[in-house]
């Protein structure tokens, strides 16, 4: 059981509004030069970018929570997230992410689903592979 | 065990998640709309968990500017509202890997976590 999120166009102006959101001062996330001369072929995107192919897409996590799961996106809370990194995600790459549920169990009156995300670039390359625990918190509509 | 420098962060304002729900897309209400996060049972609206492994990520950066992450993994502890001031703090287990906790003033736990840094630089 697999659902890909749409290839995502990793946009310099996307990574420049994150980067901003999160208040990162560092300038190679919206400098090019900055970023090569620290050694980046491009401006490379920040660790937690990830989400934001999951969430700021055509296909995301919106649709894979509601079709695919059955479970309103508005009813869960994050319990764990982490991330490998494989290959630094640039400006100007494709990235196509899939996720599938690892395993779901219920706890304490609690539905748990733990998600394994693989991201790849425009070449099939691993470039991140991201693990989120995802809790159902009880619908009160 | 090796300390690494305490970072105190601004405290958050409605504004700041505002800012990172559109940057992110997340636009769960929860972190938004008081109304909707009052209905769940929450005493105010809360920062997203991704926007606070956010700031997490941003402290390892501050101490390891010339090098990458290997991985990084969070748990969040806590929910975190807005006027939080939040405190990170962070330790080195070993050559490479490091272990992060943010808190608030109160100590109250938010988050722990731990990373690998790679060797080399890009």
């Amino acid at each position: 059981m697999v659902f890909d999120y749409a290839p995502f166009l990793i946009e310099a102006g996307k990574i420049k509004e994150f980067a901003k959101a999160l208040q990162l001062e560092n300038p190679i996330y919206r400098d090019e030069e900055t970023a090569k001369s620290a050694g980046y072929r491009g401006i490379p995107v920040p660790p937690t970018f990830m989400t934001v192919i999951d969430f700021w897409n055509d296909r995301n996590f919106y649709q894979f929570f509601a079709d695919f799961l059955k479970l309103n996106p508005n009813h869960v809370l994050h319990g764990e997230q982490s991330y490998e990194y494989h290959k630094v995600i640039l400006a100007g790459d494709t990235i196509a992410a899939q996720v599938r549920v690892k395993e779901q169990f219920h706890k304490k009156g609690k539905n748990f689903f733990l998600l394994e995300t693989i991201y790849r670039n425009q070449w099939n390359e691993i470039t991140a592979v991201g693990r989120a625990t995802i809790i159902e918190i009880a619908e009160v509509d | 065990m090796n300390e690494l420098r305490t970072i105190i962060k601004k405290p958050i304002y409605p504004i700041d998640l505002v800012k990172y729900s559109g940057a992110s897309g997340d636009f769960n209400e929860i972190h938004t709309v008081p109304a909707i996060a009052e209905e769940k049972g929450f005493a105010n609206i809360i920062a997203h968990g991704m926007f606070v492994m956010g700031w997490a990520a941003a402290a390892i950066e501050e101490w390891f500017p010339e090098r990458q992450l290997a991985s990084f993994s969070v748990r969040f502890q806590a929910v975190t509202h807005p006027g939080t001031i939040l405190v990170i703090t962070g330790t080195m287990v070993a050559e490479n890997s490091g272990e992060i906790l943010i808190k608030d003033p109160q100590d109250s736990m938010k988050l722990m976590g731990s990373f690998i840094v790679k060797n080399s630089s890009v």
